[in-house]
């Protein structure tokens, strides 16, 4: 009979902890902004589209689908991405409006908006 | 111009006049005086020559500034003859050596050997003005002649690139040139 009451009361716990646990875990992702990934190519010695609704948190994906060796450097030296060819580099976005160019190739520029 | 370059210039040249010859009997063949196999040969030929001086200047140089140049120049121009062969291949051409290559090639000995007596800063500007001149000659060729004779979609965008590539290394060149002066 004991044993009996220990195991409901094991299951009674344990069923009443898991859906709290599960909404514990989700409810930071339900309020905090998700921290989406944007992704700039850079290919045949430009760079591609800058994404435009980029938020301090997320992520800035540069991919290099150049066969030749390029950077993302910010002017304020806020970061120098160093991309090999074929390369993709993550990177966390800061808040305010960056220019940046290819070290190697200073032709190459863009301005990055970070809100 | 001096006479290395001059010859350069001249053998580009020699492109651009088949070019010119290449679009007179357009209404008898349309077949280009210079071909594929020719514009791979030049093209191979030309960057190999950048990527020889290259070499030399970080032999010779230790100006860092010239260094990191020619650093970046051997590793830009041997990707663009990696993707120049591994086209060729792909396309089954075999590049084929003409008068424009061997002139190119001549050209470029003679600058090395004269380049190879200097030292020091006369060295380093005496290569960054090279570099200043060869790519301004071999970028009006890419554009006035190889890249408009170009057959293939795949080695026209390759020149494309390059053209665009090499823009670049000639504007580091003339920064780096008024450094230098």
């Amino acid at each position: 009979m004991l044993r009996t009451m220990i195991l409901i009361a094991s299951l009674a716990l344990a069923g009443g902890s898991l859906p709290v646990n599960a909404a514990t875990k989700a409810a930071p992702h339900a309020t905090a902004p998700a921290h989406v990934v944007h992704a700039i190519v850079i290919d045949k010695m430009q760079y591609g589209p800058i994404p435009t609704d980029v938020h301090a948190g997320d992520i800035i994906e540069w991919v290099n689908h150049d066969i030749f060796e390029h950077s993302a450097t910010a002017r304020d030296g806020r970061f120098d991405v160093d991309l090999k060819p074929g390369a993709t580099v993550r990177m966390t976005a800061v808040a305010g409006t960056t220019a940046f160019f290819c070290k190697f190739h200073p032709g190459m520029t863009g301005t990055l908006v970070v809100k | 111009m001096n006479k290395p370059l001059f010859a350069i210039a001249v053998a580009l040249g020699i492109a651009s006049v088949a070019a010119v010859h290449a679009q007179a009997p357009a209404a008898v063949s349309r077949a280009p005086a210079i071909n594929d196999a020719q514009i791979a040969n030049i093209v191979y030929t030309a960057d190999q020559i950048d990527i020889t001086a290259a070499k030399q200047a970080l032999k010779k140089s230790r100006n860092e500034d010239v260094r990191a140049f020619a650093k970046e120049m051997v590793r830009d121009h041997a990707a663009v003859n990696a993707q120049a062969l591994t086209l060729v291949k792909k396309l089954d051409v075999t590049p084929e050596n003409n008068p424009t290559s061997e002139s190119l090639s001549k050209g470029a000995a003679a600058e090395l050997k004269k380049l190879a007596v200097l030292k020091g800063a006369a060295y380093d500007k005496a290569y960054v003005d090279n570099e200043v001149a060869y790519h301004k000659t071999v970028n009006a060729a890419l554009s006035g002649t190889l890249i408009p004779a170009a057959q293939n979609a795949q080695l026209k965008s390759l020149l494309e690139t390059g053209l665009k590539l090499f823009q670049e290394h000639q504007m580091h060149a003339e920064h780096l040139a008024r450094q230098l002066h």
